[in-house]
């Protein structure tokens, strides 16, 4: 099998592409820190491995996931922006994280866009939710920044856990 | 611009050794849900059986290797997944096998084991090969044994405890391919 193609989506200072060995270190590092908080970690070493083979595999089983956010300026992997979808969660959601060292420079924001607009020409990611633990001010800032609004009566994927869902907007509308 | 990567798919006398698949992960749940999870690190549901096989094929990307799914080539029945394995954590890499219930007292891990390690060691290059085995998962250690593996010292994980290491006969070994 080939598995199919992949894009490589570019911005100004951004490369996004989907992670592979080399984003091990930063992936891995990001998952097993208390940055993790939001996405059920930190993690122990062996399951963040897990979980970013996971986040690469989703990509043959789905057709879209997680992207590595390149830095263009250092090469450095600077976080993982994409469309997260694990089990039975009724629908993939746009989810961005941006590692140590590359916070407060408006990376999730660039790299979210491009991700949203990619999406907006693949089946069934047209207008993705953003599921958002209600104390992370700062993703609930970025949210908003997109655009996105909180949809009521969704309680997200696990209705024991608080969660805020975003719905994003139509890009066209946006576009307008 | 895009990126890709290779699933090779491989035959044996009785089997096909594909890319893991959406298909597989219904066999899994249910297998997960039940006791044969005690010796590959116990009960999961769903969503943790889903992310499992997201890894498989993670493994793949990330390491240009990995679990087959393993199917009859006559039925296509679904058999388990087989082949090298090499997460984080790992001692070294290793040959590794887990069967659906309904798969085993046919030969099948052993026909599935043989030729991941012979792909180990042709194809990748390895040269030696090993199989993490639960000290208490006597058909997993008979199996190891029936392919010429001996016990070489134990390997505790930080999660799953300890395990016995097996180690395969090298690339030139009695079941050498020449």
């Amino acid at each position: 099998m080939t598995a199919p193609a992949t894009p490589i989506l570019e911005t100004e200072r951004l490369i996004l592409r989907v992670p592979e060995l080399r984003d091990e270190t930063a992936v891995t590092g990001f998952l097993g820190s208390d940055r993790a908080r939001w996405h059920g970690g930190p993690f122990d070493a062996g399951r963040a491995w897990r979980v970013f083979a996971a986040f690469a595999g989703q990509w043959p089983l789905r057709g879209y996931g997680h992207f590595a956010v390149i830095h263009r300026d250092s090469g450095q992997t600077a976080g993982l922006v994409g469309f997260w979808h694990p089990g039975d969660w009724p629908e993939a959601e746009l989810a961005w994280s941006i590692f140590d060292g590359f916070e407060g420079r408006g990376m999730a924001h660039e790299a979210a866009l491009a991700v949203r607009r990619w999406g907006a020409t693949q089946p069934g990611l047209a207008r993705p939710v953003s599921y958002i633990d209600p104390e992370n001010v700062r993703s609930r800032r970025l949210a908003q920044r997109l655009g996105a609004t909180i949809e009521p009566g969704n309680a997200g994927p696990h209705p024991d856990e608080p969660c805020l869902v975003f719905r994003h907007p139509a890009i066209e509308v946006l576009a307008a | 611009m895009t990126a890709r990567f290779e699933i090779p798919s491989i035959e044996t006398e009785r089997l096909i050794l594909r890319p893991p698949a959406e298909r597989d992960l219904e066999p899994w749940v249910a297998f997960n849900q039940s006791d044969r999870t005690a010796f590959v690190g116990g009960r999961k549901g769903r969503d943790e059986t889903w992310r499992g096989l997201a890894s498989y094929l993670g493994h793949w990307a990330l390491r240009g290797y990995g679990m087959w799914a393993v199917d009859l080539k006559e039925t296509g029945e679904f058999c388990g997944n087989v082949g090298p394995w090499n997460p984080e954590g790992w001692p070294e890499p290793e040959v590794g096998w887990t069967l659906l219930a309904s798969a085993e007292g046919r030969g099948i891990a052993r026909e599935a084991a043989e030729a991941s390690v012979d792909y180990a060691y042709r194809v990748l290059g390895w040269t030696t090969c090993i199989s993490l085995i639960d000290p208490g998962n006597a058909r997993s250690i008979a199996l190891a044994e029936r392919l010429g593996a001996r016990h070489d010292g134990d390997f505790n994980h930080e999660v799953y405890g300890s395990m016995r290491i097996y180690r395969h006969p090298g690339p030139s070994g009695a079941r050498g391919a020449a």
